[in-house]
C-alpha cells in the first residue's frame, strides 16, 4: 500500500478505540494515557493546542507501529511527523536529543553507482565494518553490489527530528542512488521518503535483502529470535508480514511480532537512544520482547539492536549479516 | 432518516417524527455538567495528599467521550492512579467534597457511561500490571486498568490465555467485570465477570476491601455487574487456560429463526466451544461454529452438524442466485452481500493469523474486524438479553425496527451460560427469568459515512428497549437503556432496592452516580 497516496486522514477521524496505544513502546514504558498517540489525537479533537501535546509528540519514537493497526486508516505515521514538524515552528527550544539543525553534514560528492543493486548501510560502528563486508558478500560482493558512501543518516537524523532537508541535500544523496534497480537500507525511516524520491525502485531492508536467499534463511531455526527492524517492516507492512510470516513458518524461528503482528521496536535506533538508550526505554522493549521465550540465540537486523540485547540477554546476539558464519 | 443541511436563517421543518420517543416521556439521556462546587478544596485536599490531579485540556479532552461518540461531555480533572491507595484518598475526599467520580477503563460504553460530566475522572488504565500468574491454580491475578490484550500478550508468553473477554481488544478488565463481558465463547464460559475468582476493590466511602465467593461475598455480587455503582475495581483474580489455536465452520442461512434455533441447538447440545450469529443482512446469515481442538471438531462433525439446517458457503451462493433471479429488482441487496462477503471474510483468513488451517489469536482477528467494518466515530448499538424461548422473537421484532430505521446494520447474536441465580445477576444485564443459558443481540446499524440526528439514534434505540420492556427482557450490555427506562425496564421493587443499597454504600451519592440512578 503506498502510505503516501491512501492515508491522508487525520486526527479528526480517531474514534478512539485505543488500539494503537497497545503496540505503542511509550505506553509500554510510561503507562501514561497522554503518552500515546490516541490521546494526542483525542486531545486535539477537544481542542487543545499542539503546544499542550507537546512532551508527548517529542516522547514518539516514530516506530510506524501505530498505523498499520488503526481501524479508520488514518496515516497516523505522516502525522506524528507533521505535528512534530508543526511543533518544530513554534519553538526555539528542542528538545536535547534533536541533531542540530545548521548540523547539515559537509556535501557528500559520492559517484554515481552503477550496479542494480546499492546497499545503504547505514551506522555501522568501527568494530563491525566486517559485518558490514559481510552483508555485502552474501548480497553478491562487490561486483553485484554497490555500497553507497553517503549513507543519508544526517537526514534520517534530520526527517526524525521533523527539520527541514534542502532539496540539495535530498538531490546529493539520491543522485548517485538513480541507476540502481534496488536499494538496501538499514535505516528503515528512510524507507518510505526514498520510495517517494526515486519512484519505481524497489526500497528493502537488509534482513529482506538477506534473507530472500534460501540459504541464509537455512541458517535459521526454531531456537533463534529473530528481530525485525521495527520502522522498515511499519512502513510496507501489508507486504512485509505476509514475507516474515512465511518465514516463520520456513523456519519456525521466533520473531519481534506481537499478537497483532506488529515488530515490538526497541527504539534503539532513535535520535533518543543515541543520546541516552536506557532513558530511551530500549533495554526495558528488549527485555518484554525475550520474556518468557527459549531461544539460544538472537538475529537482528538493526545493528543498534545488538547492542540493546547483548545487554539484556545471556545468548549470543548477532547481525543477520553474520548468519551464514553459523 | 437523513437530515437536510439548510442554509443560515432558514428554519427548516421539524426534522423529528412525531412519534420518535414513543412512549417515553423526553428526559435527559445525559445528566447536566456538575457545577464544579468544591472542586479546588477537593484538588488541595488530595495535592496535600500526594495524589497528582491533571486539570489541563489536553489532559481532560481525552475522556470527552466514549466510544459510542454521541455523550461529550469534560471533567474538571483527572486522576491516573498508581495504587488502590490513590484511588482511596480520591473517594474518601470526594465523600467529603460531594465531588462525582466518573470510573474509566477502556472506554467503549457507547452512551456516556464512562464519559465524566464534570467532576474528576479516574483513569484507570495507569493501573495494567499483571501481578501473578498461578499454573497451579490456573489464575491470574492483575490490576484491573490492564486491557484485555494486555493480559493476552503477556499471558501468551507462557502459553496460557484468559477465557472470555469481549471483541474489541481495549476493553479493561474492571470494566467488563462491571458490566458482563460476552464472547463468543460464552455459551460454555459465561461472561467474563463469571471468570473472577477474587477483587480488590475500592469501595465508594474509600475502603480497600478484598472479596471472592468467600470472603465479602456480598460486595463481590455488587461489584461484579455492577456497572461501577459499589466500588471500583482495582485488582481481579481471573480464571486462565491454556491457549489453543481454534478452527472455525461456517453456516448460512436465510431465515434468521432457523439460525437462532439452531445457535440456539449447538449451545444447549454443548456442541461447540465457540457460537455466534452474525448478519450481513436478514436474509444472509452466518452462524458460526468453531472448537478448541480437533476432537472436539471431530464430535461435532459426528454428532451434531447433520442436524444443522445452514448451508456451506457454495450452496448458500446458488440458493441466493435463485432467489435474485426471482427477485431481480433486490439486485443491489445482491450486491451488497457480495461486496460485504469479500471485503469482510478475507479479513478472517489473512495468513498471518492461520497455521495449519487453524486460527492463531482469534481475538486479534474478530476485533481488527470488528472495528474495521463496525466501528467509527460514532457507534450505536441497543441490544436485548432473553432466556432461550422468547429469543427468537425478540431478535425477529427488534430486526423489524432495524429495517424500519436503517439500510444496513448487523444482528450479532450469542449465547450466554449461566451459573445458577447468582445475586450479581439481578439488575444487570442478565434476564431475571433465564436459567442455564440467556441469549443476547447487538443491535448495530452501519453508521460509516452517514449523518443520522442524536434524536433519530435514540428513537431507534427506544424502539429497541420498549421490545424489552414489552416481552419483560432485559439490556445485555444495558447501554443507554439505563437513566430512561430502568424503572420502566427493571420495576420500581427492584430499582429502589438497589437505590438503597447504593445510598448505604455511598452515602453523597459520588461514584459513577449518574449511570444508573
Ligand atoms: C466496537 C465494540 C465492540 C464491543 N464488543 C463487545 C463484546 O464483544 N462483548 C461485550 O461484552 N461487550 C462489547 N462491547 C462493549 C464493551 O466491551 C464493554 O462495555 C466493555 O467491556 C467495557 O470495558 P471498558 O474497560 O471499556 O469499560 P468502560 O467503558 O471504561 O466502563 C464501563 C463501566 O464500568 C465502569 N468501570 C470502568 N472501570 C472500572 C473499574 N475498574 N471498576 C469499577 N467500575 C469500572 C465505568 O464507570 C462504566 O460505567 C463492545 C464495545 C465496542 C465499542
Amino acid at each position: 500500500m503506498d502510505r503516501h497516496n491512501v492515508n491522508t486522514k487525520g486526527y479528526e477521524y480517531c474514534s478512539g478505540c485505543g488500539i494503537c496505544l497497545l503496540v505503542c513502546p511509550l505506553w509500554r514504558k510510561t503507562r501514561s494515557m497522554p503518552h500515546t498517540r490516541k490521546a494526542r489525537a483525542r486531545a486535539l479533537q477537544g481542542g487543545a493546542t499542539i503546544e499542550d501535546i507537546a512532551a508527548s509528540i517529542d516522547a514518539c519514537l516514530l516506530c510506524g507501529s501505530c498505523e498499520p493497526v488503526c481501524p479508520e486508516g488514518i496515516g497516523i505515521a505522516a502525522m506524528n511527523m507533521e505535528q512534530r514538524r508543526k511543533l518544530n515552528k513554534l519553538r526555539t527550544n528542542y528538545p536535547s536529543w534533536y541533531p542540530e539543525p545548521s548540523g547539515m553534514k559537509t556535501r557528500i560528492k559520492d559517484n554515481v553507482l552503477h550496479n542494480s543493486i546499492i546497499l545503504i548501510a547505514g551506522e555501522y560502528p568501527e568494530e563491525d565494518i566486517e559485518v558490514r563486508s559481510a552483508v555485502i558478500e552474501l548480497l553478491g560482493g562487490n561486483k553485484k553490489v554497490s555500497l553507497a558512501v553517503d549513507d543519508g543518516r544526517d537526514i534520517a537524523g534530520l526527517l526524525e527530528a521533523c527539520l527541514s532537508v534542502t532539496q540539495d541535500r535530498i538531490d546529493d544523496f539520491t543522485r548517485p542512488l538513480r541507476h540502481a534497480s534496488t536499494l538496501i537500507v538499514s535505516e528503515g525511516l528512510l524507507h518510505d521518503p526514498l520510495r517517494k524520491w526515486l519512484p519505481g525502485k524497489k526500497v528493502m531492508g537488509t534482513g529482506e535483502a538477506l534473507l530472500s536467499s534460501t540459504y541464509i534463511r537455512k541458517a535459521l531455526g526454531p531456537e533463534d529470535l529473530y528481530i525485525i527492524e521495527c520502522r522498515g517492516y511499519h512502513s510496507d507492512y501489508e507486504r512485509l508480514v505476509k514475507f516474515y510470516d512465511r518465514l516463520r513458518k520456513e523456519t519456525g524461528c521466533q520473531t519481534n511480532l506481537d499478537l497483532q503482528r506488529i515488530a515490538i521496536p526497541t527504539g534503539a535506533s532513535s535520535l533518543q537512544a543515541k543520546k541516552d538508550i536506557e532513558a530511551a526505554g530500549c533495554l526495558e522493549q528488549a527485555r518484554w520482547i525475550i520474556k518468557g521465550r527459549s531461544m539460544k540465540r538472537i538475529v537482528v537486523e538493526d545493528i543498534a539492536d545488538r547492542e540493546v540485547f547483548q545487554r539484556v540477554a545471556d545468548v549470543p546476539v548477532i547481525h543477520v549479516g553474520q548468519l551464514s558464519q553459523g | 432518516m437523513h437530515i437536510p443541511v439548510f442554509e443560515r436563517g432558514i428554519i427548516p421543518p421539524d426534522p423529528v417524527a412525531p412519534d420518535s420517543l414513543k412512549g417515553i416521556p423526553r428526559q435527559k439521556t445525559n445528566p447536566s455538567r456538575w457545577q464544579g462546587d468544591n472542586w479546588q478544596d477537593f484538588v488541595q485536599d488530595l495535592r496535600s495528599r500526594g495524589v497528582t490531579v491533571c486539570e489541563s485540556r489536553a489532559d481532560c479532552s481525552v475522556f470527552m467521550t466514549d466510544a459510542g461518540g454521541v455523550a461529550y461531555g469534560l471533567s474538571h480533572g483527572v486522576v491516573r492512579p498508581n495504587s488502590a491507595e490513590d484511588i482511596s484518598k480520591v473517594l474518601k475526599a470526594a465523600q467529603t467534597h460531594r465531588v462525582p467520580v466518573t470510573t474509566r477503563g477502556g472506554g467503549l460504553t457507547t452512551e456516556g457511561e464512562s464519559v465524566a460530566f464534570g467532576g474528576l475522572l479516574l483513569d484507570m488504565s495507569s493501573m495494567n500490571r499483571v501481578l501473578e500468574i498461578n499454573t497451579d491454580a490456573m489464575t491470574v491475578r492483575t490490576q484491573a486498568g490492564i486491557f484485555w490484550h494486555q493480559l493476552a500478550e503477556i499471558l501468551r508468553r507462557d502459553k496460557l490465555d484468559y477465557l472470555s473477554a469481549p471483541l474489541n481488544l481495549t476493553a479493561s478488565v474492571g470494566g467488563t467485570l462491571g458490566v458482563g463481558g460476552i464472547d463468543v465463547n460464552s455459551p460454555r464460559l459465561g461472561c467474563s465477570a463469571d471468570q473472577a475468582v477474587a477483587l480488590q476493590v475500592v469501595t465508594p466511602t474509600g475502603n480497600i476491601v478484598n472479596c471472592s465467593e468467600q470472603e465479602n461475598p456480598e460486595l463481590m455480587e455488587r461489584v461484579l455487574f455492577g456497572y461501577g455503582q459499589f466500588g471500583v475495581i482495582t485488582e481481579a483474580t481471573l480464571k486462565i487456560r491454556k491457549f489453543t489455536p481454534i478452527t472455525i465452520q461456517y453456516y448460512y442461512y436465510s431465515s434468521l429463526r432457523t439460525a437462532i434455533e439452531d445457535l440456539q441447538f449447538i449451545a444447549r447440545e454443548d456442541a461447540s466451544d465457540y457460537s455466534g450469529i452474525l448478519t450481513i443482512l436478514d436474509r444472509a446469515i452466518t452462524l458460526l461454529v468453531a472448537f478448541d481442538s480437533d476432537d472436539r471438531e471431530r464430535e461435532f462433525n459426528a454428532r451434531w452438524k447433520h442436524n444443522l439446517r445452514g448451508h456451506g458457503e457454495a450452496g448458500f451462493g446458488l440458493r441466493m442466485a435463485w432467489h435474485y433471479l426471482l427477485h431481480p429488482w433486490r439486485i443491489r441487496e445482491a450486491a451488497y452481500i457480495i461486496g460485504r462477503r469479500f471485503k469482510l471474510f478475507p479479513e478472517f483468513w489473512r495468513s498471518e493469523f492461520m497455521h495449519n488451517g487453524k486460527i492463531v489469536d482469534r481475538t486479534v482477528v474478530f476485533s481488527r474486524a470488528v472495528w474495521k467494518f463496525w466501528g467509527g466515530p460514532q457507534m450505536v448499538i441497543p441490544d436485548l438479553s432473553s432466556k432461550a424461548e422468547k429469543f427468537a422473537e425478540a431478535v425477529e421484532r427488534g430486526n423489524a425496527v432495524c429495517r424500519k430505521y436503517f439500510r444496513h446494520y448487523t444482528l450479532y447474536c450469542v449465547g450466554i451460560k449461566l451459573r445458577g441465580k447468582l445475586p450479581r445477576y439481578e439488575m444487570s444485564c442478565i434476564p431475571p427469568d433465564a436459567s442455564d443459558i440467556a441469549y443476547g443481540c447487538e443491535f448495530e446499524p452501519m453508521l460509516r459515512g452517514t449523518n443520522y440526528s442524536r434524536d433519530y439514534l435514540q428513537s431507534f434505540k427506544n424502539e429497541i428497549y420498549d421490545i424489552g420492556v414489552d416481552m419483560g427482557l432485559s439490556y445485555y450490555r444495558f447501554g443507554g437503556m439505563m437513566k430512561g427506562y430502568i424503572r420502566r425496564a427493571m420495576g420500581n421493587e427492584l430499582v429502589d432496592k438497589h437505590l438503597a443499597m447504593k445510598k448505604a454504600a455511598d452515602p453523597a451519592m459520588i461514584l459513577n452516580a449518574e449511570v444508573i440512578f
